[in-house]
């Protein structure tokens, strides 16, 4: 009898940590559909996707690095270096193809320095990829000085599709994340590549003993984000149709706010892909509403930063209450 | 007689002490007193309850039964702090010091001296030096107390965990297995020193695996085995320290389980020679198809080193290895495409993952098995895993429980399954019984047995002398990174003869 109330309580409790976050954001969809008339509209669906369709992607990838254990401060700067490139490239040939090539290029650049900083020569991941960034912020501004660049009018079509386009009533970016979400599921829950991920997360030493190559998984995750990253941004230059100096600046931020709510999705206990998606939907969403109920933009910081708390400390106090 | 006692007065003593885990009792009625500035050793094998006996004077557990007095007053430790409040202190075995503070900010970590200047307290840093020199000085020594930890030598580091506790002045201290990883010139210095605080009359608890460091510095011997204590002898009733041996092993029967050896197909599969890492000397041996190979030694003699060593997590500064004749490069890569398998001595921190289910941690070494085109196949790998966990008779809730709620017996034995689905060759097990109950014990030696007489050759590396005995073909001694001796298990005498020379010294080096 006892048992049975305690059995419930467990399940109850279980039921809350694994999906406590997913109704919380299910709550904050119709607090704002109350509070604001055009928030629940098919337009403005369609507009909140398309907005964090980049982050989406960018916070895909860091996934990847966070479920092996480590972290990537240069995502924001490197969204930025890579809204730069893609424009100077696009300018100076009109081809798209090579700006495309030129952006992954550098995301997968970046991305590999960072692993290797990381994974091989053994820097603590926060302090490598922080420097990193800044090195890219720098170099950055050292292409424009500074100053924002703009498509020229018979830049290819393209260019701009990729990021203002529609299949039907979808825009392009919805579509992109929305297969890029879909990817990153499966090769994380369904791979040995996912598998040996998670284990170097959940115990480094461990993997080492089981046989895994550690150092070369850990570097393959920063590659992954180095091309999320680029990814994002490509779509992000041709949204813009320029390259802005403080594009993608808020990356950083808010994709650290996706990974931690992935994280109490669930019952993972770690970021996982389909976390990632709902998290991208809370960060994105909050953005978007506040916007549309007037909040200065201040107050949407201070809100993101005490919905990550308020998640972190959830899940934390669920999975004490699990293992007592 | 009279005059005796009030020399010696009994500062700490204990009545019928005993302790309870899950209803299993690892230790009982321990009856033990200790004098007055006297050395005190406590010896027995690993498991005989020294250390659990230590962290009740201690104050880390709290005893099930039994009553502890501390100059005649009955104490009841609730924590660490109220242990140390009455002045039992401990030089515990690991050192612990942060490696950029220098020897006097290590010395007061936690309690540090302060002074008041325009009513803030910042630290008084004159002072905490003096009476660091002071402590330092007390024990014979000399170094410079302004370097940082990490620029001394092991031996002064372990000085700086001494001084660490005298700064307290205790009237008892504890000594967990100080001389470990000692040179053996430090370790004679350290001896003297300890007889130095001796005669300054401190009481003194020494615990320690090596026989002829009791034979050196005690006053009194307690021997325990199997949780119990089996005799107190002064220094003077025992010849020589040969004489502790039978008292450490006594009499049981290690008839539970007794291999049928088999004679082995005499090729050598794994051929290693004068093999030299940071830590080993000169390793050379073979292993048999179909046998197994004990490694005995005490608790850092270098056992896990050859472990590391052949899996290539070590470097290795010399010698050669072969596999079927063939020459070998450790890697983990490699081992395993050479048929190498690993137990590590650490579960926890080598073993497993924790917050994985049983299934992905028994998967997870040779995954590629049941993947294809980087595609897991699910039910391949559950159904695989059910299999495991009959065979073994792993209690678990099923093949998705996370493998931390499971006790270390089943984690152990998850692990050992993660290996066989891969069909090695050369299997390497680092204490692979170390903390698991006795029926998970006894499945382990089961299962190496079959595995050798399934023509598999295993290194089995131990510090319990007993199970190696019952399952090895042959047992080499390992001692300071060398292997300093091989017996046959079968010789009558060679229990006694085995464990004196993993408890002895350097004698046989070189």
């Amino acid at each position: 009898m006892q048992n049975d109330t305690i059995n419930k309580s467990r399940q109850r409790i279980e039921f809350v940590r694994r999906y406590g976050t997913v109704i919380g954001a299910l709550m904050i969809f119709i607090i704002f559909s109350f509070a604001s008339e055009n928030f629940f509209t098919a337009r403005n669906f369609m507009m909140l996707l398309r907005q964090l369709s980049m982050l989406t992607i960018v916070a895909m990838g860091f996934t990847f690095v966070m479920a092996a254990g480590g972290f990537d401060m240069s995502i924001g700067n490197l969204t930025g270096l890579i809204n730069m490139v893609f424009t100077i490239v696009l300018l100076n040939t009109n081809s798209f193809l090579l700006a495309t090539i030129a952006g992954i290029t550098i995301g997968l650049i970046v991305g590999f320095v960072n692993g290797t900083l990381v994974a091989y020569i053994g820097l603590p991941d926060f302090i490598a990829t922080f420097a990193v960034g800044s090195i890219v912020y720098g170099i950055k501004m050292l292409l424009t000085k500074g100053n924002p660049i703009f498509f020229r009018e018979d830049a290819p079509a393209i260019a701009k599709a990729i990021g203002q386009g529609y299949l039907g009533p979808i825009p392009l970016p919805v579509i992109f994340m929305l297969i890029y979400v879909l990817l990153g599921i499966f090769v994380l829950s369904k791979t040995s590549f996912g598998r040996r991920i998670y284990a170097i997360g959940g115990n480094a030493t461990a993997s080492i003993f089981a046989g895994i190559d550690i150092k070369k998984y850990r570097r393959y995750t920063f590659l992954i984000s180095g091309f999320s990253v680029a990814l994002a941004a490509i779509i992000l230059t041709s949204r813009l149709g320029s390259g802005q100096p403080l594009a993608g600046e808020d990356f950083l931020l808010d994709a650290i706010a996706v990974a931690f709510l992935s994280s109490t999705m669930f019952g993972e206990g770690e970021p996982n892909g389909a976390g990632t998606f709902v998290g991208a939907f809370i960060v994105g969403m909050l953005n978007n509403g506040l916007t549309m109920l007037n909040v200065p933009y201040y107050f949407q910081y201070i809100t993101k930063g005490l919905v990550v708390i308020l998640a972190v400390v959830l899940s934390a106090v669920f999975a004490k209450k699990l293992s007592e | 007689m009279a005059e005796e006692k009030k020399q010696k007065k009994i500062i700490l003593r204990s009545e019928n002490l005993g302790k309870e885990f899950n209803g299993v009792w690892v230790l009982k009625d321990i009856n033990f007193d200790l004098r007055e500035g006297e050395i005190h050793s406590l010896v027995g094998e690993n498991g005989a309850g020294k250390s659990t006996f230590i962290k009740i004077l201690s104050g880390v557990y709290k005893a099930s039964e039994g009553n502890l007095y501390v100059e005649d007053n009955p104490v009841n430790f609730e924590s660490v702090h109220e242990s140390e409040e009455v002045g039992i202190r401990t030089v515990h075995q690991e050192i612990n010091l942060v490696p950029y503070f220098n020897a006097y900010e290590n010395i007061f970590i936690g309690s540090e001296e302060v002074k008041k200047v325009f009513n803030l307290r910042i630290l008084d840093d004159v002072k905490m030096k003096k009476k660091s020199k002071n402590a330092i000085k007390e024990l014979g020594i000399k170094f410079d107390v302004g370097r940082s930890a990490q620029f001394l030598s092991t031996a002064c580091q372990k000085v700086i965990e001494i001084a660490k506790v005298l700064v307290q002045n205790p009237k008892i201290i504890i000594f967990d297995e100080p001389t470990t990883a000692l040179g053996e010139e430090e370790r004679d210095n350290l001896l003297e020193i300890i007889k130095e605080l001796k005669s300054k009359g401190y009481s003194i608890i020494y615990i320690t695996h090596n026989l002829e460091e009791v034979m050196n510095i005690s006053d009194r011997i307690t021997v325990f085995r199997d949780g119990n204590k089996i005799d107190t002898v002064t220094k003077d009733d025992i010849l020589k320290m040969e004489d502790i041996i039978p008292m450490m092993l006594g009499h049981k029967s290690y008839e539970n389980f007794c291999r049928n050896c088999e004679p082995v197909d005499d090729v050598d599969r794994l051929e290693i020679s004068k093999l030299y890492t940071k830590r080993l000397k000169n390793i050379s041996f073979q292993v048999k198809k179909g046998e197994i190979v004990g490694i005995a030694g005490i608790v850092g003699a270098g056992k896990t080193e050859i472990a590391k060593a052949l899996f290539g997590l070590d470097n290795i500064l010399g010698g050669k290895i072969k596999i079927n004749g063939v020459s070998y490069i450790p890697s983990p890569k490699e081992a395993i495409m050479r048929g190498i398998a690993l137990v590590p001595e650490e579960r926890k921190t080598e073993g497993i993952v924790p917050n994985f289910s049983v299934t992905k941690n028994t998967t997870l070494t040779y995954l590629n098995k049941w993947t294809q085109s980087g595609v897991i196949n699910k039910e391949h790998e559950l159904s695989v895993t059910k299999e495991y966990i009959s065979k073994f008779d792993i209690k678990t809730t099923g093949p998705r429980q996370p493998i931390k709620y499971l006790s270390g017996g089943n984690q152990q034995k998850v692990i050992v399954s993660r290996w066989l689905l891969g069909d090695f060759d050369i299997g390497i097990f680092d204490e692979p019984t170390k903390g698991i109950d006795i029926k998970a014990k006894e499945d382990i030696y089961i299962l190496l047995d079959e595995l050798a007489s399934k023509g598999k050759s295993i290194i089995f590396l131990s510090s319990y002398l007993p199970e190696l005995i019952n399952i090895c073909n042959r047992i080499l001694v390992i001692n300071n990174g060398r292997i300093v001796d091989e017996f046959d298990p079968r010789t009558l005498n060679a229990k006694n003869e085995i464990m004196t020379a993993m408890m002895e010294g350097y004698k046989n080096a070189e």
